[in-house]
């Protein structure tokens, strides 16, 4: 009882804390629909541009249109549930500048939690919607041979993905306790960085490969997942072959990693944080 | 009233050097998504079917690719956010009492702004340059009517920011504003694709649209594939634009300005 209450009772006062964030949302209708739309519209140029780009041409670096559209889409469903769940760490720049991160460390609660639920970010359904049907339609269009074992492994990557990007977002957004600005700018440009991962990284140079995958892993949000579900293997770094579909399976301890990165960080911050005073 | 209105240019351009910092790491977001399209693009143009279809070469295309990241710049989103956050905080009712022209004071302000874009835009370019080497450099006369064509680009680009600025006095939420012209002005001008990849339907709606004349006009002029009369036809299209979008403007100011609810107080 006690164990399960440690679990449950945090994800409870989490839930509650978004369901605040959607009604103060719905209290302004008309900003709902614009922030759905203009993110359905920013991500669909994405994908008529890929569309554009792949009716002249068959393959980019051995990867099909609809194979594209994959990694393509995982980058937007994963940006997706950072904006519904996560998106209060986006606003951890302007609380830091405030001085309003204070109120957040006298309750008694997690003050992560407290910074990642106090915002939520509609324009994510818009992200599910639009990131999902893609998904949906390169998959009915790619011939995957499905096995239990594939979809299984397929459904744990994409969860993994997801983590990836969300420990990202946390550690990036971090940098607010280091450098002073009222919003997350530094976090957004990373964010950007990021939006290399859109496509297969191997038409990068490697030491651009290399910041993807290592430095940031962005790469581990869409690239890599996506080679281990199509069996992918050309991957070629200075004359030598990797094996890409196993570097994709990695996915699940990269995550681990991001999501602690950006925890460390968050707690090595809050210890370097003087409050700016009310 | 004219000193009003370059004291309104000169203080833009200050706050532009007091908020610096906030600048460059957007700026580093534009130098990210330049390197992602020089990487792609130069994948794709591998391949002599579409580099036919496109009927250029790598070195021009990375030309073309640089110019639509200082027009990305230029003009980007200063007036239209300062515009929105005073609408959120009510501070728009002090510019309503002031005996100067709205429209024209932003355009001043926008003015100083693009001094230090430009500036900073063009510096950032020639380390491009400088890395990836091997552009394209254009004949004097493509480089003079080119920049005719970057100077018509201003009051332009000033016409779209200022109108989705005016958004504002409808609804408190800008970003997902922004958010929609960004995606239309990146697809429509030719910033992502040259529009002459585009299937004919769309090229179509792109060249009724004043978009075309950010990327796609200066971008040609500068790799002479537009001469001559052509060229100074495109120019021309381009001024309209500018002078007709200021117009509309006008007009969207009147029915906004009976819509706004002033806050606070």
């Amino acid at each position: 009882m006690a164990a399960a209450s440690r679990i449950t009772r945090p994800v409870a006062l989490y839930a509650r804390c978004l369901a605040v964030q959607i009604k103060a949302v719905l209290e302004y209708q008309a900003d709902f629909w614009i922030l759905m739309m203009s993110s359905v519209l920013m991500n669909l140029v994405g994908f008529v541009f890929l569309w554009t780009i792949f009716s002249k041409i068959p393959d980019v670096n051995g990867w099909s249109f609809w194979q594209v559209v994959v990694i393509y889409a995982l980058v937007i469903v994963a940006e997706g549930v950072g904006s519904l769940f996560f998106e209060g760490a986006w606003n951890l720049a302007f609380l830091v500048n405030r001085g309003e991160l204070d109120f957040m460390l006298l309750r008694p609660m997690s003050p992560i939690a407290q910074v990642m639920s106090c915002a939520i970010g509609m324009n994510g359904l818009g992200n599910l919607l639009l990131g999902g049907t893609l998904i949906g339609i390169s998959l009915n269009h790619l011939a995957i041979h499905w096995t239990a074992a594939r979809i299984a492994i397929a459904l744990v990557l994409l969860v993994s993905a997801i983590a990836v990007k969300i420990g990202l977002n946390l550690a990036t957004n971090a940098s607010a306790f280091w450098i002073q600005s009222p919003f997350g700018a530094f976090a957004y440009s990373m964010h950007q960085l990021g939006d290399l991962a859109r496509y297969p990284i191997t038409i990068y140079a490697l030491t651009v490969q290399a910041l993807i995958t290592v430095a940031l892993p962005f790469a581990f949000v869409s690239f890599f997942p996506a080679a281990a579900v199509f069996s992918k293997n050309d991957w070629r770094v200075g004359g030598v072959e990797l094996p890409l579909r196993w570097i994709g399976l990695a996915t699940p301890l990269v995550a681990a990693y991001c999501l602690w990165m950006g925890v460390f960080l968050f707690r090595r911050g809050l210890r370097h944080y003087e409050s700016a005073g009310n | 009233m004219r000193r009003a209105y370059v004291m309104h240019a000169k203080l833009a351009l200050q706050q532009m050097f007091a908020y610096r910092a906030g600048f460059f790491l957007g700026l580093l977001g534009n130098l990210f998504f330049l390197l992602s399209m020089f990487y792609l693009w130069k994948v794709l143009l591998t391949n002599p079917r579409f580099a036919h279809a496109l009927g250029w070469n790598w070195s021009q295309m990375k030309a073309y690719l640089l110019i639509g990241f200082v027009t990305g710049i230029l003009v980007s989103t200063f007036t239209d956010f300062t515009m929105a956050n005073r609408v959120r905080t009510g501070d728009v009712a002090l510019d309503l009492t002031r005996p100067i022209d709205y429209q024209k004071a932003r355009f001043s302000e926008t003015i100083g702004v693009a001094l230090f874009e430009f500036g900073t835009a063009v510096s950032v370019g020639a380390i491009v340059v400088a890395v990836f080497g091997g552009m394209q450099p254009p004949t004097l006369q493509a480089g003079l009517l080119f920049a005719v064509s970057l100077l018509l680009v201003v009051p332009l680009k000033f016409g779209i920011i200022y109108m989705s600025g005016l958004v504002c006095f409808w609804t408190t939420n800008y970003l997902g504003v922004v958010w929609s012209r960004q995606a239309i002005v990146n697809i429509m001008s030719g910033a992502l694709v040259p529009i002459v990849l585009f299937p004919g339907w769309l090229q179509t709606l792109a060249n009724v649209l004043p978009f075309q004349a950010i990327v796609w006009t200066p971008g040609r002029i500068y790799l002479g594939t537009l001469q001559g009369s052509e060229a100074l036809q495109s120019l021309a299209v381009q001024a309209a634009w500018g002078v007709g979008l200021w117009f509309l403007a006008r007009l969207m100011w009147k029915v906004a300005v009976r819509k706004l609810v002033i806050q606070g107080g």
